[in-house]
């Protein structure tokens, strides 16, 4: 063992090293909150793979990745390893919007260029790159009031109260819900976007509301409350889906009433492609300062609908069920951001 | 001196002290950088919350009771303690009395949950984890979307340096004087007495119920001081921040050599334990774990921590 925790040293020293020496090498720390699902897991793959694609144009991008089911403490203890191992920019999944305001502002300190992905941050210390949740839902939203061309009553599963995408989401959808005023929102539960809870969530719905025409829902949870109307035999209610390849396969084959926003997992890869143009020192034409929080650079939201199903389903043919439907910026599309 | 005898006279935390002792030394060897000023200060400001819960889950543990709330009070103070300095403005004054008043908070807390366990008694598992919901309830209640930011001069001063020496030593060093007090103090000895044998303790006339009851109530103290301890790192409120906390805080207990079964531990242990749980999650990363390995190794970590201790102590303990 003590072998390799040398190897490990040395290689950290040479890294270091060799960063100073030459300014097309970079190590970037990638850090996940969270490992609950398996879109986390697709997220940190598709970002290494991103890092490995940089060989090609001459630039060593080395990852280091932390990744485990942490508390807010345990991820600014992520982020102060990556500070002492001195990366040079660090890419985050946070588990909180505000709580790291404090400890980017150490890693800006240490020269360290901090981008979050996927989960806006307060810090004017970073930026974000990643889709813009509240358009995430105003989409598929938008897509449910036109599919039951702009009358009847819906409810909404969403996901963890207080969560801050949930929060965007859920202004997302009732902002355009409040456009069509004969589309009534009978009621809005909460799933914490968990697929067993998505299902039981959408079994009360319909004992209570038989009536209803279309259902709003998030994520996992989607592919529970389809089950949950499938059982029940209701072909009827329009409803929005997901982008796991097992939902699309049971969408494809059963020709589900069902049109689904993309939040893809290739978003932190996508945040790599910027940070390696910022790590060489290149400025954004247009500067991040979308947002709340006055610092987020948005990414394009892949929409799929019975129109473009088929090209998803052809896109994830031969992949294992829980592989996510993806998109990101390439080297060249996030190059031709930059001046 | 014999092995008997030298078990009988080791301090009940020598070994999570050597387990310690170990991470720092496998940090050292695996980053060397982990061992510098700047990494030990981060690591202390890091888990000084955890610390803090640690020692009040400790307390309750002593009388054989459990706190599963502990991590839903920190959310709780933390947002209060925002929206109480959003509030009543930033000066130093208004900072200090919602601090206070935060601490308040966490005392009630602990006073419910005391009441709900020992005089109504419910199982404490059960009932502490329906307060746990209640309370991050009452989080989201208070605030419902994480973001509004703590004033400056109180996080500043959290992450600053006083004469050069970081903040959180100063804060480090008062909790390990009132670990000192504390341990020395008849509360806990009784509470150590009661979670011994509660009906030998009772036989005896102690005033069992009110003893536990103040267990619950020092622990939502602590919990209390734990949440400002996070809002100084965090800067912030976010009423979902004590997620996974809590666990934490029972594993730090039981690394520093409490039992579950109550009547054993000590205060300081725990700390050394919270310190333990920080420093492994750094370790799995600085042996350079594989990312979807890294859950796996951390747990495997910590259970052969737990073993070490036992064979330490050479008994099994619940």
């Amino acid at each position: 063992m003590t072998g390799k925790f040398k190897a490990t040293c040395v290689a950290a020293v040479l890294g270091v090293t060799a960063v100073s020496a030459s300014a097309e090498e970079f190590t970037i720390g990638l850090s996940n909150g969270w490992v609950g699902s398996e879109w986390r897991t697709q997220m940190i793959a598709e970002a290494e793979e991103a890092a490995k694609a940089w060989a090609d144009k001459g630039v060593t991008v080395t990852t280091q990745v932390q990744s485990a089911n942490v508390d807010v403490p345990g991820q600014i203890a992520h982020v102060r390893n990556f500070i002492s191992q001195g990366v040079d920019a660090i890419i985050i999944n946070p588990n909180s919007p505000t709580a790291f305001d404090p400890v980017f502002a150490e890693a800006a300190d240490a020269g360290i260029l901090v981008i979050a992905t996927d989960a806006e941050v307060s810090s004017p210390d970073a930026i974000y790159v990643g889709i813009d949740q509240k358009g995430w839902a105003e989409m598929s939203a938008r897509w449910l009031a036109e599919t039951l061309e702009g009358k009847g009553t819906v409810v909404a599963i969403n996901g963890v109260a207080g969560h801050p995408a949930n929060e965007m989401r859920v202004a997302g959808y009732q902002e355009v819900f409040g456009e069509f005023p004969d589309i009534e929102i009978v009621n809005e539960v909460n799933g914490n976007w968990d697929q067993a809870q998505g299902q039981q969530a959408m079994q009360n719905i319909l004992a209570t509301y038989p009536d209803i025409d279309g259902v709003w829902v998030q994520d996992g949870m989607a592919a529970g409350a389809w089950r949950a109307m499938q059982d029940a035999g209701r072909d009827d209610i329009y409803a929005t889906g997901e982008i796991r390849k097992d939902f699309i396969d049971i969408w494809s084959e059963n020709k589900l009433k069902s049109g689904a926003s993309v939040n893809p997992p290739g978003v932190m890869a996508s945040a790599l492609n910027v940070a390696v143009n910022m790590l060489q020192g290149k400025k954004l034409k247009e500067p991040a300062t979308a947002g709340v929080y006055g610092n987020a650079l948005y990414l394009p939201i892949p929409f799929i609908s019975d129109e473009n199903l088929s090209e998803a389903s052809q896109a994830l043919e031969g992949q294992p069920g829980y592989t996510s439907f993806t998109s990101e910026l390439s080297i060249g599309d996030a190059t031709a951001l930059f001046e | 001196m014999t092995h008997r005898s030298l078990l009988r006279t080791m301090p009940p935390y020598l070994p999570v002290l050597i387990i310690l002792i170990c991470m720092f030394a496998l940090n050292g060897l695996a980053e060397p950088n982990s061992l510098s000023a700047y990494a030990i200060k981060g690591l202390v400001s890091t888990y000084l919350a955890l610390m803090f819960l640690a020692v009040g889950q400790t307390i309750v543990i002593f009388a054989a009771d459990i706190d599963l709330s502990v991590g839903a009070i920190l959310g709780l103070v933390n947002v209060t303690v925002v929206s109480l300095m959003q509030a009543l403005g930033d000066t130093p004054g208004a900072i200090l009395l919602s601090m206070l008043l935060a601490v308040g908070v966490g005392a009630a807390c602990g006073a419910l949950n005391g009441v709900l366990v020992v005089i109504l008694r419910l199982q404490a598992i059960v009932a502490t984890f329906a307060t746990s919901v209640l309370f991050l309830g009452l989080a989201l209640w208070v605030m419902p979307v994480a973001g509004t930011p703590a004033p400056r001069l109180f996080w500043r001063t959290f992450g600053g340096r006083i004469m050069g020496i970081p903040f959180a030593y100063f804060v480090l060093a008062a909790l390990l004087v009132l670990i000192f007090l504390l341990a020395r103090s008849r509360f806990i000895q009784r509470l150590l007495t009661v979670g011994d044998d509660q009906l030998a303790a009772f036989q005896t006339g102690l005033p069992v119920t009110s003893i536990r009851v103040r267990g619950y109530i020092m622990c939502g103290v602590f919990a209390a001081f734990a949440g400002l301890c996070i809002t100084g790192d965090t800067a912030s409120g976010d009423p979902n921040v004590g997620g996974l906390i809590t666990l934490n805080s029972v594993a730090a207990a039981v690394l520093g050599g409490a039992a579950l079964s109550g009547g054993v531990g000590t205060l300081f242990g725990s700390v050394l334990g919270a310190l333990v749980i920080g420093l492994v999650g750094s370790l799995v990363f600085f042996l350079g774990t594989p990312s979807e390995w890294q859950n796996l190794v951390q747990g495997l970590t910590v259970l052969a921590a737990l073993m070490v201790g036992i064979l330490f102590s050479g008994r099994a303990r619940a």
